[in-house]
This record gives C-alpha cells, structure tokens and sequence, in this order.
C-alpha cells in the first residue's frame, strides 16, 4: 500500500514537471502550427540561467524566476518578430529546418561558452519530509506546485484576457481573427515570448534535479511531442493530462515490472501514444484544434 | 521599419548559417603544435581518431582529446619524433566530432582511413562508440587502440586490430564489493544504463558479489538520456540493501545520488561508476557526494612511472600546465593508449601493421598509467582496477592496498545525520 502510494506520488510530482515542460511547446504548435525543434535548448538555457543566477549572485533557482521568465519573453519575442514570423505560413518543413537550426547553434554556442562540464545547482533544501507514510522530495514538490500555479496563470490569461482571447482566436482561425482586427504579427510574438519564457523558467526549476549541460535538449523534445500527442495541442489541461499520464506510467512500470526500470515505461507510454492516435486522434482531451486538420 | 526589420532579420539569419556553418561540420582538429608543414620531406605518422566534441560524451571526450593532445604535444615537441629504426617521424593527428552517435562514427572513422589515409587509429571515447568504430578499423584492416571502451563483448568478436589499454569494465567494481565485503556489508542492489558498458560493469558487479558473498536482493536497469531515476530508487529503498552499485556515465551519477537523498534511501555504501572520479561531481553536486565510491582507472596518487612521463604525479602536473585543469582517469587512459602505440611501433621498427600489430601482443610495460600486457583478446587483463571515496570534498584512493592512501569509511550514516 505504502509502495503504491510512494509510486502514485513519484509519478504526479514527475507528471506536474512534465506539464509544465510541454506547456510552451504545445501551445506554439498549436497556436502557429510551429513544431518547436528548439524546445530542449531554451529549456537548457533555462537551466544555464539559473545555474548562473545560483553560482555568481546566489539566487535560489526558485527566486530566480522573477529575473528568467521576463528576459526570456524577450527572447521569445524578439526570435519570433525576426526570425520565425518569416516561416510561420510557410510549408511546414522550413519550420522544422530553422527550428532545428536554432537547436544546434545554441546548444554549441552554449558549449563554446561554458564549455561541456556538466553543472548543477546544489541547494540547501533538497532533501525530502516524510507525510502519512509518503515521501515528498521537497524540490520535487515545490516544481509541482509551482507547475500547478504557472498553469492556472496561463488558464486565467488565455481564458479572461483580451490578450488570451486573441492568441485563442488565431489559433482557431487566423483568416477570420484577421478580419477583426487581430495583429496576427504581435499575437504570434507574445504568444512565443510567453512559451519561451515558460520553457526557460521549466529549465531553472530542472537544475536542483540532474546535470546541466549543452546537449541536454533533445530528449526533452522528444518527450514534449509525445506528451503533446497524448494531451492534445496547446490546452492546458491537456499538457496537464498528458504530462501526468507519462509520469504515472514511467513510475509505475519502473516501480512494479523487476528488472525492466524505467525502459518498459518509455516504450509503454509509446504504446499509449499509438493506441490515443488510434482511437481518439484529437488528443485525449481535445485541443485548440485537432492534429493536423490542416497540415497548411 | 519594416525595411530595417527585414535587413535586420537577413543579418541574424546570415550571421546563424555562418555559426552554424562554423560549428556544424566536424572540422578536423590539429592539436598544439602539429601542423607545421616543413620545407624538407619530414617524415610523419598519420593517427585519426573520432572523438566526441559534441553531444551526450562531450565532457568525457574533451578529456579523451586532451590525453591524446599532451601525448601530441610530447611526442612532437619534446621527445623529438617517435623512433623507427634510424628515422625519426614526427606524428599528426587527425580528430574528428562524432556527435556521440555510433553511426556518424562509424562513418568518420571510414573517412579517416580512405580519405585521410591514417597508418593508425585511436579510439573514441565510451564502449557504446567504440563498438561501431572498432568494426570498421576491422574491416579495413586497421590497428585501433583505444584506452575508453571497457566493455566485455568489445573484445568477445574476436577482432585481431583492437587492443584497450584500461582495466575491462567486468572488473570495475571488484576491489570496492571486496572491499565492503571485507567491512561486514552482506546485501547490495544494482542499477545500470542499458547500454555496452554499464551492462558489462553490472553483470561483473554480480559476478563479484556472488564471489566476496554478497546477496544481490534487485537489479534494474534504466534508458539512455534518463531523466529521473525515483521509481528504481524508491524500489530500492524497500529492500534495504547494504551496497548500491550504480552503473553509468558523469549525468546518471548526477540523478543517483540526488534521488537517494530525495527519497530518504540510505545504502550504507554508494558505488558509481565515472562520476565520482570526476572532480567536477564535487564541485556541482557538493557535500551530498560524501562517502561516494567510485572504481577508478588510475588516478595521480598510484605509485606507477616510466620512463616518459615520470611518475603519474609528474604526468599530472604536466597535464594541469597543459590544459589548466587536473587530469580525469578518463585523460590518463588516453595518454597511455597513445603511449602504447608510440612504444609498440619503436618496437616493432617499422609502420607496417603486421609488425606493429605483433609487437602490440608481445607488449609488456609499465607506464605511469600502470602495467599494459594485452592477452589474445586484445584486452590489458593485467592492471587493477583501483577504488575511490570522496571524503571531506576529495577523491581519495581506498583501495587497492598498495594504492591507498586512506580508510574506508563505512558505513556511510543516513542522509538526515549528515
């Protein structure tokens, strides 16, 4: 009993991280039908900031997310104004190209830089407390609650806002949004300076857990477009659903099949992903729109 | 505005093709020294290796690149040309980034041979690259040594160009299960990466627990590029065991140790491979990696010498000039397979492979890396494995004896006495 709540537990508190790491991806994609091949490397740079912030100033990585989440909207803005609004309608391959070549400049310029010595930010705190049995990894926990408050700002903001309503509404058609009045143009830059942001900020709260480094990216992207198959695109309860869905799974294989670990639960959210493709090709939650209604 | 916006953004795009251009392509690698093209026909010995530069073994192939380099540099510059017979050939190495994928290394080290024309190759760094890069050397006909690739069925293809300077990875964690066995530690757990290496040290960490009569109560294996490790670890700390084995690369070392504090699991000894005989594991990771043991290759403190490099405190401190850090076991290695093919070829007087390749079976030396004695199979049987645990922020040698230069500390006290 104790076993299968400490692996339900595991798994929510992973599956929270998840959600929130997907967030930005899901919602580029589905509000530009951008698939976003950077996605790992601005989470990396994320996790840099923070490893930086801790090492030089002594910011907790928490804290630092006051400083990370506004200068990486910039970012998000500015490479969306300059760079990615010239591709959005174009075929979908020229957004995988410059995606992909935005990945692999930044994770070398990041190597240039700071070499490839693997970083982590060691606080103080990261030790667990013990509740009805259970143990909570206090870092884990807090990624989860902050994951938790980050998705209900997003919510609140897609659903109540002017803002929010216009993203939305490019979303669902951008012919139509135009003719009232929408610039798509600057819909599109906030909407990337957001997710970038959110990215970054999912990257900083990594850095307590593993070993920061420039080629830590990748395996983040692919996790993200399976959790976005799983969750549907761009909502938020769906990235929250999805990220839950590989969490719990990863954990409960790796917890209840001897000997397989952690393998049989890629491989078994895998299946999950084919079988959701199958049976219910919207996601499982439904999304902004469905995949690839219009590939164009 | 929207001029300059597009002028702009032509000049970032430019100005990202251009890195891109600059960083994407593995351009070869002429370390210190090496390119001087001299006007009188110098005789040259062509190496080639493919060296992660970029990806998943980007910190250890720096490493691997550095230990290569120093021998470079030294052969080069300060021993005057390797010798064979009465010439004196100075030595170019030609290095290439294999991304860390078996494929594109496979594919550099075909280049290296046909286009490049190298008479030898180094090996990359990690059992998982050296596996495609070795089965190419053999399809050619090319001797490889290599001092980074300690897996078992490496050497069970029955190749005949690849011999590896390092302990095989089978006996890594032999002399730390001894020596916890030794200290009244009964039960241990293994968790190991699904790939070459890791594989082979688990598999030898179950063979020498059932030898030093250690109950092995779970073995788990995990992905590449895992990210969270809690759902192995909490197993674990069901079971309660008395000696974790962690099999795996600098990162899994990383998630190990983070995961075991996290969840409150306390083994009262923690031994994992690569990471903690790295300095940079303390330096990021901080006073949780106390009482951490690791198997290690060689480390500066052994008390081997030669005739090249001196001791291996010498050899150290000539690195730490060169490169401006300490070396990792993981550099040593690398000098010391570059060594062995330096004093097999003097051996042999000749550039020929089958000669060379003789004289690498009949090689038997001691270096500042330690004995090199390659059996049949192409492995240096011989050497020892030492042990490491870091005690007060330092990477101390606990074992073997003849090695050691402090106490085991056991058992470890739990996470929350700390």
């Amino acid at each position: 009993m104790d076993q299968l709540l400490q692996a339900l537990v595991s798994g929510l508190l992973l599956g929270g991280f998840y959600a929130v790491m997907v967030l930005g991806f899901s919602v580029i994609w589905g509000v530009m039908g951008v698939i976003n091949l950077a996605h790992g490397e601005f989470l990396m740079i994320g996790a840099y900031m923070a490893w930086g912030l801790f090492r030089f100033f002594g910011m907790d990585p928490f804290a630092s997310l006051v400083l990370i989440l506004p200068s990486m909207f910039l970012v998000g803005y500015l490479l969306q104004i300059i760079l990615i609004n010239r591709i959005v309608e174009r075929p979908h391959l020229m957004t995988l190209l410059v995606t992909f070549g935005v990945s692999i400049a930044l994770a070398n310029l990041f190597k240039i830089q700071f070499t490839s010595d693997p970083r982590n930010v060691a606080v103080a705190y990261n030790g667990s407390v013990q509740l009805a049995g259970v143990t909570f990894p206090i870092v884990k926990t807090i990624i989860f609650g902050v994951a938790l408050l980050i998705m209900v700002c997003l919510h609140l903001f897609l659903q109540r806002t002017r803002l929010g309503k216009s993203i939305r509404a490019a979303a669902q058609n951008k012919t139509a949004a135009r003719i009232v009045g929408v610039d798509i143009n600057r819909v599109y830059a906030i909407t990337a300076g957001i997710c970038i942001a959110l990215t970054a900020a999912a990257g900083a709260m990594l850095s307590p857990t593993q070993a920061i480094f420039p080629f830590m990216g990748p395996p983040f992207t692919l996790k993200a477009v399976t959790i976005t198959a799983l969750g549907g695109l761009g909502r938020i309860p769906g990235a929250l659903m999805g990220g839950m869905v590989l969490g719990v799974t990863e954990i409960f294989v790796s917890t209840y099949v001897p000997g397989i670990g952690t393998n049989l639960g890629v491989a078994t959210s895998f299946i999950l992903l084919v079988l959701i493709l199958v049976v219910r090709p919207q996601g499982l939650m439904g999304g902004l729109r469905p995949i690839d209604a219009e590939a164009e | 505005m929207r001029n300059i916006l597009s002028q702009l953004s032509l000049l970032l795009i430019a100005s990202l093709l251009l890195t891109a251009c600059a960083l994407a392509p593995p351009a070869p690698v002429d370390e210190p020294a090496a390119a001087a093209p001299s006007a009188d026909e110098e005789k040259i010995i062509y190496l080639g290796a493919a060296v992660s530069e970029t990806g998943k073994f980007s910190r250890e192939g720096k490493d691997t690149r550095q230990g290569y380099g120093l021998w470079l540099d030294w052969v080069n510059d300060e021993y005057g040309g390797i010798k064979v017979g009465d010439d004196r050939y100075k030595v170019e190495l030609i290095m290439y980034d294999d991304e860390g994928d078996p494929d594109t290394a496979a594919r550099l080290v075909e280049k290296l041979i046909n286009e490049d024309r190298v008479d030898f190759l180094l090996g990359p760094y990690s059992s998982f690259l050296t596996q495609s890069a070795s089965a190419i050397a053999e399809k050619y006909d090319k001797i490889m040594i290599e001092g980074n690739g300690a897996a078992e069925p490496l050497f069970e293809r029955g190749f005949q160009n690849l011999f590896a300077v390092l302990t095989p990875a089978g006996n890594y964690t032999r002399s730390a299960l001894q020596l916890l066995a030794g200290k009244g530690a009964e039960t241990v757990v293994i968790a190991y990466e699904d790939t070459a290496f890791p594989t082979s040290v688990a598999n030898g960490a179950q063979h020498w627990a059932a030898e030093y009569g250690l109950e092995v109560l779970g073995v788990e294996t995990y992905p590449v590029n895992v990210a969270d490790v809690s759902g192995i670890m909490s197993k674990f700390k069901d079971l309660d065991p008395d000696i974790f084995v962690g099999g795996g690369h600098f990162n899994d070392a990383v998630l190990f140790i983070r995961a075991a504090k996290e969840l409150d699991f306390n083994p009262k000894a923690m031994v994992i491979t690569v990471g903690p005989s790295n300095p940079k594991l303390i330096e990021e990771v901080g006073v949780d990696t106390e009482y951490v043991i690791g198997p290690t290759q060689w480390e500066a403190s052994m008390s081997y010498a030669d005739d090249y490099f001196g001791t291996a405190a010498e050899y150290a401190a000539r690195y730490e000039d060169l490169w401006g850090e300490p070396p990792t076991y993981q550099a040593a290695e690398s000098t010391a397979t570059a060594l062995a093919l330096h004093i097999a070829i003097e051996q042999a007087a000749s550039l020929d492979t089958d000669a060379v390749r003789a004289a690498l079976r009949g090689l038997d030396v001691v270096t500042f890396y330690g004995p090199i004695n390659f059996d049949e199979k192409g492995r240096n049987a011989g050497k020892p494995m030492g042990a490491i645990q870091i005690q007060d922020g330092e990477i101390l040698v606990v074992a073997p004896s003849n090695a050691a230069v402090a106490e085991l500390n056991y058992p470890a006290p739990p996470w929350k006495d700390r």
